[in-house]
């Protein structure tokens, strides 16, 4: 059906009415992408606490045999439904679905299910393979470790669905600006559109990994693959995946978290420049997760200090803005004096406590980032439990946290079913706030003690495990304790999402918390009155080019990658597979 | 209602402030970026020890671990207060598995892999290096305290790669 409505009749009907039966296509599909991400949260979220537990020493591998073969096979899981599932589902919901709201356009929807079924073959064959045990590689998958080649058939269909709302967004922004020429483009459509772009470019390195040398290895075409060059082309794409992670949860608390807490957003060219920025700088320093890595020259890993302590900036930005708007809001709200405008934020509801709760742990988070980036502390801590104490403040809180508050106002929105219960869902969230921070702060402590990541630690003989991380059991028992805490946090929160969508009263849907911006009109869909007085200064101006963007990052990936992977290209390695779980 | 602008008295007056303190923010933040860069640089350049170095690439993967020195898993020493240590790591054990180093001297480490990705972590120590297939990376270090450390394999390996651990004693100055 919605194949008959042209891109020109579509926007002002879906702009009218939520009734229109394109509106209620795209409704149902954002729900599949809501639906499918948090079951394999619910996969991944499940098995995280028994690694937890493996720090605290309690090894409950055993008694799942039948089911998980090893702490390694349970990790693998964890990381692939966690990291690339669960995150690529929502994202490539949410990055096509509030951008066609905005913008009052309808999305291609033929392309959109397409990205849909392609990362749901993807995930199945991932599922399959890592079940079956035969590809207990971790969600790195280094070489020459070797998986079967459903793990990596699988991996690369994700990997080519996930970057598929691109064209979406920009035939849809095409669409918007030949009815409004001369306007800018709305700012969750920037947003939008600067983290698909970003995650366009940043594929390459994977698919490039993937496609020339993994899948045809694991299918036997050829024989040998080139350990270092495969590491380098994952961390082009692994780094920037971390901002695949984080600005999903950034168009959340720049484009929405202001109308939410009742106020608006201070500054509508500060959330440009963070994008713009974030998608300059994610690309060129993946190599700054090689810092241990033989092969690369001083000088390099120097410019990339640099590079990596620049971003930074965007992030420290964002915590301004956001912190400014939501104090706008809290003075609003009645709040005064100097934190009185913090308690005064509408706390009861369970999708603002959510972000609020993510925006704090992201202090650790970025701290702890900042560390990692430092070259000689990066010694310290490389590959410790230091690094994913790191980014389960990160992806595991402020993104977990932001796209679980998302669902909060969007399983309403998009089914007409309230939530089951506001009560649960402000436990969970602040269940997994406490639980989160207490297991970062272990995991970050025992980091210290040079306690190594990704180690089944739990199944050394009881005095081999005291002898090497007695010291750190005071850490690690916080670890254990976080882990706990999550799972109740999690099953609480799958609670609420899973049983609004089944049996949540029937509600009006409420509309989508499009934040207004200071100066900025009230709506930007196609058929909103012309906004003359939208008098951007040159250099938002000059942001909205996003090719020029592209250009940039491009020529600044190529003058960063070119020089690394030269001497790497004329030494190659030929190392064979090795299946060793 | 401001009709110009469609704010409010006191969002335009919390909008004039906020751009100023943007700004002095912004400023802040990169002054305090750019002192952190030099913090960190400075401690690279200052001790330039821990650097991890490349001595050699080879296109067979398991030719490193042929070596001789790398065979015999001996403590060359090197100069009058220097040695070298050769390191091969294999799923799942370090070779040598036990080894002496004097207290104070500065150690060269050499390390590869006969087969796949380990991590060569001396625990305590900043001590952290990517054992690469085919490729033979060094990083130098001066043990300061007499004792037992251990060093552990801290990337992934495979099943036993938590049991991967070898030890180096660090003998006080002065014994023979």
């Amino acid at each position: 059906m919605s194949m008959e409505i042209t891109a020109d009749t579509l926007p002002s009907a879906l702009a009218r009415s939520d009734s229109d039966r394109a509106a209620a296509s795209m409704h149902r599909l954002m729900l599949a992408f809501l639906i499918t991400g948090f079951s394999a949260l619910l996969i991944g979220a499940t098995i995280g606490p028994l690694q937890a537990l493996n720090y605290g020493g309690v090894d409950a591998y055993p008694a799942l045999r039948p089911l998980l073969q090893s702490y390694y096979q349970g990790l693998t899981i964890h990381g692939v439904m966690n990291g690339y599932v669960f995150t690529f589902f929502i994202t490539c919901g949410l990055l096509v679905y509030l951008p066609a709201r905005e913008l009052g356009v309808a999305p291609n929807l033929v392309m959109w299910r397409t990205c849909f079924a392609i990362m749901a073959v993807g995930a199945l064959c991932v599922l399959y393979a890592m079940a079956d045990n035969s590809s207990s590689v971790l969600w790195t998958f280094y070489p020459p470790l070797k998986g079967s080649p459903f793990f990596y058939i699988g991996i690369t269909l994700l990997a080519l669905g996930s970057t598929m709302p691109l064209p979406i967004l920009l035939e849809m922004r095409a669409t918007w600006r030949r009815h409004r020429p001369g306007e800018i483009t709305p700012l969750v459509t920037y947003m939008s559109l600067t983290t698909m772009l970003m995650w366009g470019l940043a594929g390459v390195g994977v698919m490039a990994e993937l496609v020339l040398q993994l899948d045809p290895w694991s299918l036997g075409l050829i024989g040998t693959v080139d350990p270092i060059i495969n590491r380098t082309l994952f961390w082009l794409t692994g780094h920037p995946i971390v901002y695949f992670w984080l600005m999903p949860a950034y168009v959340s608390w720049y484009g929405l978290l202001s109308r939410q807490v009742g106020g608006k957003l201070i500054s509508d060219p500060m959330a440009r420049i963070t994008f713009a920025l974030l998608m300059i700088f994610a690309l060129p320093v993946g190599t700054h997760h090689q810092f241990s890595d033989p092969g690369f020259s001083s000088i390099w890993r120097g410019i990339l200090v640099v590079l990596t302590m620049s971003v930074a900036t965007p992030s420290l930005v964002t915590a301004f803005t956001i912190g400014l708007s939501l104090e706008y809001a809290g003075r609003l709200r009645g709040g005064q004096g100097w934190f009185g405008w913090f308690r005064a934020l509408p706390w009861g509801d369970p999708s603002v406590a959510a972000q609020l709760l993510a925006a704090i742990t992201f202090i650790l988070g970025g701290a702890t980032g900042i560390v990692n980036g430092s070259w000689q502390l990066n010694a310290i801590v490389h590959n410790t439990t230091f690094i994913p104490g790191h980014f389960h403040v990160t992806v595991g809180s402020v993104t977990a946290m932001t796209l679980m508050a998302i669902s909060f106002w969007m399983v309403p929105h998009l089914t007409g079913r309230q939530l089951i219960s506001r009560r649960l869902a402000l436990f969970s969230v602040w269940t997994w706030f406490v639980g989160m921070t207490i297991f970062a702060i272990g995991m970050t402590w025992a980091g210290l003690y040079g306690v190594p990541r990704r180690a089944w630690v739990s199944a050394l003989p009881h005095d081999t495990y005291h002898a090497l991380y007695g010291a750190a059991s005071v850490p690690l028992a916080l670890v254990a304790a976080g882990g706990v805490l999550l799972w109740v946090a999690s099953y609480a929160f799958f609670a609420v999402f899973f049983g609004s969508i089944l049996f949540g009263r029937r509600a009006a849907p409420p509309p989508v918390p499009f934040a207004q911006s200071f100066g900025g009109p009230a709506s930007s869909t196609i058929d909103s009155p012309p906004n003359p007085a939208q008098s951007a200064s040159p250099l938002i101006r000059a942001l909205d080019h996003v090719w020029l963007l592209t250009g940039i990052t491009v020529l600044a990936t190529l003058a960063a990658y070119i020089p690394i992977l030269w001497p790497f290209l004329h030494h190659v390695t030929r190392a064979p597979g090795w299946i060793l779980w | 209602m401001d009709n110009k602008t469609g704010m409010s008295p006191f969002e335009a007056a919390f909008h004039a402030s906020a751009e100023r303190h943007e700004r002095f923010w912004i400023f802040g933040v990169l002054v305090m970026l750019v002192l952190l860069t030099i913090g960190t640089m400075f401690y690279v350049v200052h001790d330039y020890g821990l650097v991890t170095g490349t001595h050699s690439y080879a296109a067979d993967p398991q030719a490193p671990a042929r070596e001789a020195a790398f065979q015999d898993g001996k403590v060359v020493r090197t100069g009058p207060n220097s040695y070298a240590v050769y390191m091969v790591g294999r799923a799942w054990h370090w070779a040598p598995d036990v080894i002496h180093v004097p207290e104070g001297a500065e150690i060269t480490f050499y390390v590869t892999s006969a087969d796949v990705l380990h991590g060569f972590e001396i625990q305590g120590t900043p001590v952290n290096l990517t054992a690469v297939p085919g490729v033979v990376g060094t990083v130098k270090y001066t043990f300061r305290h007499a004792g037992l450390f251990r060093i552990i394999c801290n990337e992934y390996c495979g099943m036993f790669h938590h049991a991967m651990v070898a030890r180096i004693i660090v003998d006080p100055a002065g014994t023979p």
